[in-house]
């Protein structure tokens, strides 16, 4: 560079004619420029990858990864635990509830952001899923891999066209890979949905390996969670208006091979009901498939620290919750300290959700002694954790006495005097308080007890299908067949282990029998009410409600206030059984037919 | 480097370490007592010289000398020089129309050079238009420019709030108020649609949001991208901003938003070195607290809140806590922002020297500039070096370098604002005994909120700071080849690097766990480099007297380089650790699920030009330009595209028939059309990218895998967008140009525009990138500078005013047919940001009760109107409601000077649109204000519907709802104001009272800082605290249609650190 300078000055310099010096410039000056003209305009990216790597091996792999990944937006969010679980029999609002249409069917807008996420999610998912198949059937993997990766993805575009169908009723339906933008669909009809997502569950269901196997461990697509969703997908298309000859059998078909293969596929009920939702059990016997998640930041997609926000994390530990925190020890006469303090066992008070009180323990949970999943589901004692807490009725010792009680039952009135901490009753008699918005039994399935801070999200994986589902499924596959027998049997199986545990003074014996129901007994209400107290608070209420027809006949009877009222008024009647279409989808067709709204709405 | 030992240079070091002495005396005694010298001069006529320059170092033709209180006076010639005859202590006055007169004391000098601070708009100024200068006279462009002197009046840390109202045409926004904000630049308006600019690249995209309709910023030559902080507003001479395409058109691919030219100040050829120091200090505070409701009134929120619960009537999770209830029965009642606000301090110091002879040329300098914001934990500090140097080898050889070193220190600490309004006033910042009262909500559901004043006292859990280096060098070499034939070689170099670091310990305000194990901490880097390299051919001749012309060729090219990295670790052993030493950390990870600091991007660009200027006669003037330009972004077979531009003038003064004419002394009609683009699209956009997340398959590391979905789709095919733009211009100077001005009218037309259109998300990708969509665009703009009162005693009284108006429409969607496209909030015909939901027609009342629960609502809640009368409230319900375009823009600038004092008031105008303002609307989640009119938490302080309060502006409070329908509708607010930018008052001492200590000027000076607002509803209404927004996004979508009622590229009104009110002392001093 020097050298150059030198010889540019000194040419420069000279007294040549111009015509030289000019061409010297130009030529200077092209040599600077011109050197790596060509290679400017040429990109090459070195921080993102491009499409061009889903085409490889590890791109296939990665696509599948992403789909699972995706699903951390839906299960165990807020947005999509209301729309799973809102506005059912089991449930109303708590004193923060939040998407409140949902729980009262009124105004319901379709720019909700959880009906949105569900429609977009999927989508999204289904299309990376044919580009996985697409893409995969010629990789070069083995072709056990190569069976393997395309059943997953099969599964997965399944998974996603079930609860689209489910949810929003006819769907536009894609199963080529999109690669160039368009801004037209349509919505093509159940029976056609229905049909695709047997098919894909059907091939998974034979593709898939009986077991977790790597690179997916855990409880990913398997072979039984594949026949899971089958039995599932044939049950719900026999209710529904694109019903098929012999569904019902199928579902049933599906399940018995299911029990009767439990151990083949690693398998089967926990001796205990407590267990199946117990933290650490969550790739247990009982655990078909989970929407993973672990502590890891990266692999667990989530922050810690006082406002745990990520949108990919698990917050059902919070959304049951009552705000324990605020009974002060005068309650319900004000001051006095307050009696327990937020920690890490009692978790963070979201006060989303509550129990439907009258339904849950008048209709659900009214055997409170032979069948032990009410103890199992709700969380009724909170033992003082602040010091130096005195109620009118003395001083509370911390670890020992129960600050709190949430009981089940009315309480008698030399009881609730001589009780130290405060007591709520659902009807409040003899002195007691009568539960609240904000303070009522907590569901306790999704507590996280090793968690590091008090607010931040479960890094537990959220347990999506367990196999005392399969009974359930099985029950009212049989039921349907006019099978009553079989149906009692199956929810026999269930019933029986709920009598599992040492509150039954009388032994497991005596409480077993009780829990037998003949098959006179079963009856549509009776599986709905055997479904809420074994699968209580588990993201699936309204999906069932929906499926078996009996959302209407449900909310009149035990939601009439909240639910009812507005559920009712909808033109056409149970239009609100199906969700609206996201306004956005609407909005963004801009090219060819209008995309229809569900009626309704 | 060797330093020639030449006399010059070694003199002026030693008087610099004189001046340095002197400066550092004069900084501790500065405004005491210079003690004034009588005169000891005998009065006597002698011959006095010199040169009048500009500020940039330009000579000053046609200027008039007087000698004061005598009606004698020369004028300069062309260089500049005068000679006159004067008492030996008279007093001359310098004057040109366009300069601000400068008056000096003779003192028995018999040679004074004089440089004359530029008025906006001067009609003879030498101006630059983009490799190369002209007079004004010949331009043939719609170009404004700004002098030193009018940045000054309103000193802040950066040219582009300097500029805020000053120029017609020029839009500038406030989109921050941390210390060191700078601000979103409009010239002429909006041309693109896409809300935000293409996201293939996060970090990228976050930089250049607003690319797309940005300027061009071109320092000394140079394009300049990156932070405007790090350019020091005082090494600026003059800026020059073209604004027309035909202007423009010479920066091709990246003229279409403007292009903002920036001279630095350079040496002079006086053969004398001139020491400058400008300084000044001042004092902050918030124009104002955010008004929130009070302890009585939260109180009664809170049971309104109950009352009005839709869904369990009288419940609610909010009630009172024991603590807040003592607080109501005490009267306590916690004002959380006074808590917090802290008095902000500024202070600036910039010491240049400048100087040179005719071969050579030098200025370098430093600066000092700090501010202190009034939030604690927010600061900005800079220091800055530079020094240029232009030689002149031979009589055809000159070279020259111009380096300009900053570092930069922004510490943002937090921002606690929408924090501090959620607190809740009934509890108190301290316990009875006088103790800290950690955490002042316990009992209530956002209990574990820790006490705002550990932002004070723990601060050593919070850091949140970036340092930045830049380093941009430009060098020139220039060869004069024959008479008129020059080329020059312009080379670039820039470089910057930022390392930036956050920590976020426990037991904060801004993080409420309890353990270390949370604390969240990281590390940041990124740098970024350009080389530019232009070849510059320029051919001046005069043909037959008359025929002027002028040929500029370029061959360029240009190659950006961004690179960042970064760290992120959770839990820490102490808080000192802070973000000092990541491998303690508990855990740590290259990305996290907000945000992956690893990014690569690079662009090239290749340019041809060739410009060609003719004028006949000084009457008329023809400029053809035409630029190719190649740009590495767009996909290959579409990457080069041709920029023409032509541009005509008339001097119509300058006619025979104007002879006679004498109140016209300017009168210039000028045309021009062209056509520009713009880049703002990220390099590999035509590649396209999968998004990536992560996943667990199972316990352990075995089933750890990195997921990949496809998110946007690629477009292959890519071009340039276009504007093609036509501006009509007079220019005019009566009275002997006491009165100049310029009227611009101007159409612009954008077609084939880049866009991030978002799809169908059932067709799988939520967007793609098109050219699509046509947009147009017109205005007129006015500038006006008139001397009202020019006394022989001194006394002037000028007033420069603009005013512009701009509108934009979008004429074509992504195809013809289409007509509207909700999703993306374009309608064909309106603006191309309009605000598009349900009208709020005022809060159902109890009468209305049928007729509300036929909409499914209550008495307290929103009334919107049903326009199609169906019975229900959906999207077919929504409309136009209005748009974010001002009706008018405008400023005032008023300055007298009468003997040593000099005024000003800067006045600033923006009018007609509509503002959003988030924190008045909830969605229920990451947008608006989370429960707000729920009483959760405590909020702005509104007029809520009650049963006794029948209003029609806030609906109900109601315990049960986390967001409420047409939320939306409260967010829209008349965002107008007029505000007074700057009032300046300053004295300069009479010169014989300096000449004993060797001073030429010293001038001490006032200034006071957004001192009050005169008009803006918004701030009336008590619902804001400025208009003019300080962020963006955080607007939530409309509750009917979904679409969001501000894009992300629109600036909101948010909770963010308060304006300021800021009062300066300061001084400039010249040796």
């Amino acid at each position: 560079m020097r050298l150059n300078i030198h010889k540019f000055l000194k040419l420069a310099n000279r007294k040549r004619n111009n015509t030289n010096k000019i061409s010297f410039i130009i030529a200077v000056a092209f040599f600077l420029t011109v050197t790596g003209c060509q290679k400017l305009l040429v990109e090459s990216p070195k921080s993102q990858i491009t499409p061009a790597f889903f085409s490889t091996p590890g791109g296939i792999l990665g696509g599948i990864a992403g789909i699972y990944s995706d699903m951390r937006n839906l299960w165990g969010t807020e947005g999509f635990t209301n729309i799973t679980t809102a506005g059912t029999d089991e449930v109303l609002a708590g004193g923060s509830a939040s998407g409140v249409y949902w729980w009262t069917y009124t105004n319901i807008v379709a720019s909700d952001n959880a009906t949105t996420a569900l429609w977009n999610i999927a989508y999204q998912d289904i299309n990376t899923a044919n580009g996985v198949l697409q893409f995969g059937a010629t990789a070069n993997l083995p072709d056990s891999t190569k069976a393997q990766y395309l059943a997953q993805a099969k599964f997965l575009r399944a998974f996603y066209y079930f609860y689209l169908v489910q949810t929003f009723g006819d769907v536009p339906l894609h199963t080529t890979f999109i690669t160039d933008a368009t801004t037209s669909d349509s919505r093509q009809p159940i029976k056609d949905i229905y049909a695709q997502i047997i098919t894909d569950l059907t091939e998974a269901s034979k593709e898939l390996p009986a077991k977790p196997t790597a690179p997916f461990l855990g409880k990913p697509a398997t072979q039984a969670a594949a026949l899971y969703f089958l039995a599932k997908v044939y049950l719900t298309r026999g209710w529904s208006s694109a019903d098929s000859t012999g569904d019902f059998a199928q579902a049933a078909a599906i399940t018995s091979n299911l029990i009767s293969n439990a151990s083949a596929y690693g398998l089967g009920l926990w001796p205990d009901f407590a267990s199946a939702n117990a933290p650490g059990n969550e790739y247990g016997l009982e655990t078909i498939f989970v929407i993973d998640r672990e502590a890891d930041l990266k692999y667990g997609e989530r922050t810690t620290g006082s406002r745990a926000s990520g949108p990919k994390e698990n917050g059902t530990n919070f959304f049951f919750r009552p705000n324990y925190p605020t009974i002060t020890a005068n309650y319900p006469a004000a001051g006095g300290a307050a009696i327990m303090t937020r920690d890490i066992p009692n978790g963070r008070p979201f006060i989303r959700i509550r129990p439907n009180t009258p339904y849950v323990l008048n209709q659900a949970f009214t055997d409170l002694v032979n069948d032990t999943r009410y103890a199992k589901t709700f969380q009724t004692v909170w033992i003082a954790n602040t010091p130096a807490v005195t109620t009118p009725r003395g001083s509370l010792t911390v670890g020992v006495d129960t600050g709190l009680w949430a009981a089940p039952v009315e309480v008698s009135a030399a009881r609730v005097s001589s009780f130290k901490g405060i007591i709520f009753t659902p009807n409040g008699t003899n002195g007691a308080n009568t539960y609240t918005t904000v303070m009522y039994p907590s569901m306790k399935k999704y507590d996280d007890p090793n968690r590091a801070d008090v607010n931040d999200a479960s890094t537990r994986p959220f347990i999506f299908a367990r196999f005392a589902d399969v009974y359930l499924i099985a029950a009212e596959a049989y039921f349907k067949m006019g099978d009553n027998t079989s149906a009692a049997a199956m929810l026999n199986v269930v019933r029986q282990r709920a009598a599992f545990g040492t509150t039954n003074p009388g032994g497991n014996a005596a409480a077993v029998i009780a829990q037998t129901i003949t098959p006179a007994q079963v009856t549509l209400d009776f599986i709905l009410d055997e479904r809420s107290r074994e699968l209580f608070g588990e993201c699936q209420r309204w999906w069932d409600l929906v499926r078996t027809q009996s959302l209407n006949e449900r909310l009149m009877q035990w939601n009439p206030t909240e639910a009812y009222t507005h559920y009712a008024t909808s033109s056409p009647a149970n239009a609100y059984s199906l969700r609206p279409i996201p306004q956005t989808q609407i909005n963004l067709v801009t090219s060819g037919p209008v995309f229809p709204q569900n009626p309704g709405y | 480097m060797r330093i020639p030992n030449s006399p010059d240079i070694s003199g002026t070091l030693i008087r610099v370490q004189g001046l340095l002495k002197l400066f550092f005396l004069l900084l501790l005694p500065v405004f005491a007592v210079i003690i004034p010298s009588s005169s000891l001069f005998a009065q006597k006529d002698i011959r006095v010289s010199g040169r009048i320059v500009s500020e940039t170092g330009l000579p000053v033709a046609k200027a008039s000398v007087t000698i004061k209180g005598l009606s004698t006076g020369v004028t300069s010639n062309d260089n500049g020089d005068y000679e006159i005859t004067a008492p030996s202590n008279g007093t001359l006055i310098f004057s040109y129309v366009g300069f601000t007169s400068a008056q000096i004391q003779i003192d028995n000098r018999t040679s004074i050079d004089v440089s004359l601070s530029s008025t906006p708009n001067s009609l003879s100024q030498v101006i630059v238009v983009g490799y190369g200068s002209l007079k004004r006279s010949d331009v043939t462009g719609a170009i404004a420019s700004v002098g030193e002197s009018t940045l000054k009046e309103v000193p802040t840390a950066n040219f582009v709030t300097e500029l805020k109202g000053r120029l017609a045409g020029v839009d500038i926004v406030s989109n921050n108020s941390n210390p060191g904000a700078t601000g979103q630049i409009r010239i002429r308006g909006n041309r693109s649609l896409s809300p935000e600019a293409v996201p293939y690249n996060a970090a990228l995209s976050a930089a250049s949001n607003d690319q797309l309709n940005a300027p061009l910023i071109v320092l000394d030559g140079i394009p300049y991208g990156g932070s405007i902080n790090d350019i020091n507003p005082d090494d600026i001479a003059s800026l020059d901003i073209l604004k027309d395409a035909s202007a423009t058109a010479i920066y091709g691919s990246r003229g279409s938003g403007g292009v903002i030219l920036v001279t630095t100040k350079r040496g002079n050829k006086s053969g004398k070195s001139v020491t400058s120091y400008n300084g000044y200090y001042g004092i902050s505070n918030v124009t104002g607290e955010y008004k929130v409701f009070n302890g009585p009134e939260y109180a009664a929120l809170k049971t309104e809140a109950a009352a009005g619960n839709t869904i369990n009537p009288g419940m609610s999770a909010y009630g009172l806590t024991t603590a807040e209830q003592a607080g109501l029965a005490n009267g306590v009642s916690t004002d959380w922002q006074k808590q917090i606000y802290q008095q902000g301090q500024v202070t600036n110091q910039n010491l240049s020297i400048s100087g040179g002879n005719d071969r050579t040329q030098y200025s370098f300098g430093g600066s000092f500039y700090k501010e202190i914001g009034v939030i604690p934990g927010q600061d900005f500090t800079r220091y800055a070096l530079r020094v240029t140097l232009d030689h002149q080898i031979n009589s055809h050889l000159m070279v020259g370098i111009n380096m300009m070193n900053s570092l930069a220190f922004t510490n943002n600490g937090g921002n606690p604002v929408g924090g501090l309004i959620r607190m809740s006033p009934l509890v108190s910042p301290y316990n009875a005994d006088g103790t800290i009262n950690s955490l002042p909500e316990a009992g209530a559901i956002d209990g574990a909120t820790v006490n705002p004043l550990s932002i004070k006292y723990n601060s050593a859990a919070i850091l949140n700071n970036d340092r930045r280096l830049r380093t941009f060098n430009s060098l020139y070499g220039q060869w004069n080849i024959i008479a008129g034939l020059k080329y020059r070689l312009n080379v670039g170099l820039d470089y910057s690097q930022d390392q930036a670091g956050t920590y976020m310990g426990p037991n904060t305000f801004y993080n409420s766990s309890t353990s270390l194990a949370s604390a969240s901490e990281s590390v940041s880097n990124s740098e970024a480099y350009t080389y530019t390299i232009e070849n510059v051919l320029t051919y001046d001749k005069t043909f037959a007297e008359k025929n002027r012309i002028s040929f500029t060729g370029l061959f360029s090219v240009q190659k950006d380089h961004n690179q960042g990295s970064g760290i992120f670790g959770t839990g820490i052993p102490a808080d000192y650790i802070q973000n000092y030493n990541l491998s303690l950390a508990g855990s740590v990870n290259a990305s996290t699920v907000n945000t992956n600091p690893w990014t690569f991007a690079e662009r090239g660009l290749i340019s041809y030009m060739a410009r060609l200027n003719y004028a006949y006669d000084n009457r008329f003037l023809f400029t053809a330009t035409v630029r190719t330009d190649g740009s590495s972004v767009l996909s290959p077979g579409n990457q080069y595209f041709t920029y023409p531009a032509f541009a005509v003038g008339w001097n119509i003064a300058n006619e025979k028939f104007m002879n006679n004419i004498n109140t016209v002394s300017t009168l210039k009609l000028r045309g021009g059309w062209g056509i520009t683009s713009n880049q703002g699209i990220s390099p590999y956009a035509t590649l396209g990218a999968l998004s990536t997340n992560a996943y667990n398959f199972g316990p352990g590391t075995a089933g750890q895998n990195i997921g990949y979905l496809v998110t946007s789709l690629a477009n292959k095919n890519l071009k340039w967008q276009s504007t093609a733009e036509t501006d009509i211009g007079l220019d005019f100077g009566i009275l002997k140009n006491r009165l100049t001005g310029t009227f611009d009218i101007y159409f612009q037309n954008t077609d084939n525009i880049l866009l991030q259109e978002s799809l169908p998300a059932s067709n799988g990708a939520g967007s793609t990138i098109v050219n699509a969509g046509k947009t147009k665009g017109h205005g007129f703009e006015i500038s006006l500078s008139s001397i009202n009162i020019q006394s022989a005693s001194g006394f002037t009284w000028s007033t420069d005013v603009n005013f512009s108006e701009d509108r934009d429409e979008i004429v074509q969607l992504q195809n013809p047919t289409l007509k509207q496209d909700i999703g993306n909030g374009w309608f064909v015909g309106q603006p191309i940001t309009v605000i598009y939901d349900v009208k709020k027609i005022g809060i159902w009342q109890q009468k209305d009760q049928a007729a509300a629960a036929s909409f499914g609502q209550f008495p307290g809640q929103i009334r919107v109107q049903d326009q199609n009368g169906d019975g229900k409230i959906n999207a077919s319900d929504a409309v136009i409601l209005g748009n974010y375009q001002p009706k008018w823009i405008g400023g005032m600038t008023n300055r007298v000077y009468y003997k040593n004092f000099d005024f000003s008031i800067v006045m600033y105008a923006r009018m007609g649109q509509m503002v959003d303002v988030p924190y008045l609307t909830t969605d229920g989640s990451a947008q608006g204000f989370d429960f707000f009119n729920n009483s959760r938490n405590n909020q702005i302080k509104t007029n809520y519907w009650t049963t006794s309060n029948p209003t029609n502006g806030f609906p109900r409070p109601d315990a049960s709802a986390d967001k409420f329908v047409y939320s939306s509708t409260l967010g829209y607010q008349d965002g107008s104001f007029v505000k007074v930018r700057s009032i300046n008052l300053g004295y300069s001492l009479p010169s014989k009272m300096l000449n004993k200590a060797g001073i030429s000027s010293l001038r001490v000076y006032i200034t006071a800082l957004n001192p009050f607002m005169i008009y803006a509803p918004l701030v009336k209404d008590g619902l804001g605290l400025d208009p003019e927004g300080n962020g963006y996004g955080g607007a939530v979508a409309s509750t009917a249609t979904a679409v969001a009622t501000a894009p992300g590229r629109q600036i909101t009104v948010n909770l963010n650190t308060p304006p300021t009110r800021q009062f300066n002392i300061g001084v400039n001093l010249k040796f």
